[in-house]
């Protein structure tokens, strides 16, 4: 391990050599299958460029940032979510790329800043739906202007609904009030616009991405096809069917049901009962003005057009913002957005 | 991170994950939850719901302290897998839900519901170290809960077992009232042990009953009032023997009996951690699952607000009303009760030859010499409910019911194993195991309540529905119909139908009925 890690890091596994290798024996009762030569290639390739980053910026935290690092470095190769063996590539690449550019505050709160990095790329990674790489992105190109370890972490929630978590829409748009102006609107792609503005309209539209220069949200029109075959990677085995409860849009797939959450951002799925969709099926009508008919659905007399090869809908339901439809020859669910009346 | 910090971890949340019901919320807080825990993470375990943590300390047991890989609490979503092995056919079942070792999750329902456990099983089983793991979950120190047991021994005393007047105030006192008294500090524990309660002479053990049963102690007409708590108690015999035969009332006042099963060899190498690590495990109980006082009163709050649904309660119903009736122990009605028979005294076996033209092997009654007391049935509907709450179940399903039941009556339903069902083909068994007799008891109950189709047939059910609407407004005419209604339900039935526990519980019902209505009838007719 000593052979290719720098001087900084070297020093402080030498020094403290006696309580790693009690906490890796630790780690080891928990994780009988720990791999020591994938936590070796992890302390190489992940811990030490960031305890050489730290060591630019606050040297003397160097031996607290190393020990909280060495621990959470052990549970998450344990768990097989870093290394070679890795179920996700997000977790590793999440470390690599945004502590470092987070040195300062990676000092100050070494356990909380990497924990909170790696759960949250952890989380990301493991919701059907959501795009991990484009929240790691989001976060190497902002994370530098963030000035405390809470801005930060108010900047990875808003992110992670920027990167396709529709489901946190309400909370991570309050907690991107609390934000710098400069920063939320950096956070939304929509530089020189007013926050206020823009949260007003993010708030009434789930069809609004300010990052989109031409606004359409007063015509109706395609904005999401959600859900793919299992075999390619989505979570239905059969077409999916779809019902609506109190604006909560439910989906069926085979004796699987889900609750599908969606915005201009992304759509997510999330486990549900079959008892719940037939409450929802129960109650689910087109509301007035809203109606699909062979190829096109029309909303309030303006006729949109369904992709070629949809077919008859099999299912269909809307609530005050989105019209969802299925067919036969599809597993994914195709969602129209409603506009304002 | 310490090696002793390998015991202390505790079972991550959802313990017993749950498909959750819409409308929900998310929290983009929860972004930040996942693997790696954090020092935020660990402060809001501790203030995770109530049945979440009563799970993560019933994980922290199983996984960490009490070695009992013994899953014999089954509980299944699908058919489980099961297979046959050997020359007497053993069926050993994998469960396809998750489920519990009786032996951890019995004595901690206990604790949560602050009833009286009995740990029973050959010694060195770790019996007493459970029970001192009780203790220290209530937030006593190990030093405390230790020094707090009651050892039983031949020569305990009263005033062992409750404290002694002040030498002084017996020789100065001029009143009794003036006599001070010191009593045990055990007393005042909210986890009260006693290791060996059959070792305990008579005497001594009838002071204790008055503890358990009343949740006092006096001495000298000095009162000390305990506070509410749980009471678990060891013995290595559960029949009662041991150095004194254990008083009847005393055995009635324990609620659930547990068996130490046997320790597997296959987990000696647990064993030999704890020996080089020098680890005992109660003295590394994480803090996130020791339970404040203020935190048991909501869990008994949070046990008992869980609902019962109509459908299980009719199921124990007739599963109670099964044991009950004597045919040959009387002749008026309502006293047909094995309990008349016990009382007179007379020989059982003289009194079950009777022919009463029933078929005795189908009659679970002819299984057993006595019937369910009402403090047994309170005991079952609490425990159904724990484990309920404890599953994070929004209702008590049957299967709650048919989990706990064995361990509250294994000590409370007497087999007459002289009954013809023990000699049947297979049933031989049953002699010795009680809690595989007493499940399949209820399961050949809820057999028989499937063959009647009471869910959807039940007059008596229908009459007692309507009466329960109260007799306001009730008409001298509805009154005479309902009376003519009980009165032809009755003659139909008694048209050549044998006679069978559940059918004469009905019958006391119908006439219970029949009596409010008349005396009824006869006040309207003098206003």
């Amino acid at each position: 391990m000593s052979a290719a890690i720098s001087p900084t890091l070297g020093a402080v596994l030498r020094a403290e050599r006696h309580q790693l290798n009690e906490r890796f024996a630790v780690a080891r009762l928990r994780h009988p299958d720990l791999d020591a030569e994938a936590f070796a290639g992890f302390i190489r390739g992940a811990v030490d460029p960031l305890v050489g980053a730290v060591a630019r910026t606050r040297f003397e935290r160097v031996t607290d940032v190393t020990l909280a690092a060495y621990d959470i470095a052990l549970e998450l190769v344990g768990q097989k979510l870093v290394g070679r063996s890795a179920r996700t590539p997000h977790v590793g690449g999440a470390w690599r790329r945004i502590l470092p550019e987070v040195a300062p505050l990676v000092a100050a709160e070494p356990q909380r800043m990497i924990g909170a990095v790696c759960n949250a790329s952890h989380h990301v990674s493991s919701t059907p739906g959501a795009r991990p790489g484009a929240w790691i992105d989001l976060m190497v190109r902002l994370a530098g202007q963030c000035s405390d370890t809470a801005t930060f972490l108010t900047l990875g929630q808003v992110a992670a609904w920027r990167a396709g978590m529709a489901h946190f829409r309400e909370s991570a748009l309050a907690a991107a009030d609390k934000l710098p102006e400069s920063l939320a609107l950096a956070a939304m792609d929509a530089p020189g616009a007013h926050w206020s503005q823009v949260r007003d309209r993010l708030s009434t539209d789930p069809w609004y991405d300010p990052a989109t220069p031409n606004d359409t949200s007063a015509v109706p029109r395609i904005v999401a096809r959600a859900g793919a075959f299992r075999g390619f990677g989505g979570l239905f085995t059969e077409p999916p069917t779809v019902a609506m409860a109190d604006g909560q849009l439910l989906v069926r797939g085979g004796s699987e049901c889900w609750l599908l959450t969606a915005d201009a951002f992304g759509a997510t799925f999330h486990r549900a009962v079959p008892e719940e969709f037939e409450r929802a099926r129960a109650q689910s009508a087109l509301p007035e003005g809203v109606s699909v008919r062979g190829a096109t659905a029309t909303i309030r007399g303006t006729g949109v057009a369904l992709p070629n090869g949809f077919g008859e809908a099999t299912s269909a339901c809307a609530n005050r913002t989105t019209l969802a439809l299925t067919s036969a020859y599809t597993h994914a669910v195709v969602l129209i957005a409603v506009p304002a009346a | 991170m310490g090696l002793r910090d390998v015991f202390q971890r505790v079972s991550q949340s959802p313990t017993n994950p749950h498909t959750a019901a819409a409308p929900r919320t998310f929290d983009v807080a929860d972004l930040y939850r996942g693997p790696v825990s954090s020092a935020d993470e660990q402060s809001a375990a501790t203030a995770s719901p109530l049945d979440e943590k009563l799970r993560q300390a019933y994980f922290w047991i199983v996984n960490t302290a009490i070695i009992s890989p013994h899953y014999d609490i089954e509980f299944n979503h699908d058919p489980p897998q099961s297979f046959v092995l050997g020359d007497v056919k053993s069926r050993l079942t994998l469960p396809s839900a998750q489920s519990y070792s009786s032996y951890v999750l019995l004595p901690l329902l206990t604790f949560a519901t602050r009833r009286k456990c009995l740990f029973v099983g050959g010694p060195g089983r770790g019996k007493t170290a459970s029970a001192i793991l009780m203790g220290v979950l209530s937030g006593a120190s190990v030093r405390d809960v230790r020094r707090a047991m009651q050892h039983g021994h031949p020569q305990m005393t009263v005033a062992d077992l409750l404290g002694n007047p002040l030498p002084a105030d017996l020789v100065s006192a001029q009143r009794i009232e003036d006599i001070r008294i010191s009593w045990r500090s055990w007393l005042g524990m909210r986890v009260k042990i006693i290791d060996e309660y059959n070792r305990i002479p008579t005497r001594t053990q009838s002071a204790l009953l008055t503890v358990m049963g009343d949740n006092y102690a006096e001495i000298l007409n000095h009162i000390f009032e305990c506070p509410d708590s749980a009471w678990f108690l060891t013995a290595n015999d559960e029949q009662g023997g041991g150095t004194y035969q254990v008083i009847e009332a005393l055995r009635d006042r324990i609620d659930v009996i547990v068996q130490a099963l046997a320790f597997n060899p296959r987990f000696l190498s647990e064993l030999l951690v704890r020996i080089e690590q020098n680890v005992r495990p109660e003295e590394v109980v994480p803090r996130q699952i020791i339970f404040t006082e203020a935190e048991v009163d909501r869990l008994q709050g949070g046990i008992h607000a869980v609902p019962l649904p109509p459908e299980v309660r009719r199921r124990l119903e007739f599963f109670a009303s099964q044991f009950e009736f004597f045919e040959g122990a009387a002749e008026q009605f309502e006293y047909k009760t094995k309990d008349t028979a016990r009382l007179a005294g007379v020989e059982w076996a003289g009194l079950t030859a009777q022919d009463t033209g029933r078929d005795r092997l189908k009659d679970l009654g002819c299984q057993t010499r006595n019937g369910l007391s009402v403090r047994v049935l309170m005991t079952l509907l609490v425990y159904a409910k724990a484990l309920a709450y404890f599953r994070g179940n929004r209702i008590v399903e049957l299967d709650d019911a048919r989990q706990i039941l064995p361990f509250v009556l294994r000590d409370k339903l007497v087999p007459d194993t002289d009954a013809p069902f023990f000699d049947a083909p297979g049933n031989g068994k049953y002699r010795v195991d009680r809690v595989g007799w007493l499940r399949q008891l209820f399961d050949l109950s809820c057999a028989e309540y499937d063959r009647l189709n009471l869910d959807a047939e039940d007059p008596v059910a229908a009459l007692a529905a309507e009466f329960h609407l109260g007799l306001d407004g009730v008409t001298r005419g509805d009154a005479r119909a309902r009376l003519v209604k009980i009165e032809r339900l009755i003659g139909e039935w008694s048209k050549g139908r044998k006679l069978y526990g559940n059918l004469y519980d009905d019958l006391l019902s119908l006439k219970y009925m029949h009596q409010r209505y008349t005396n009824y009838l006869r006040w309207l007719e003098t206003q």
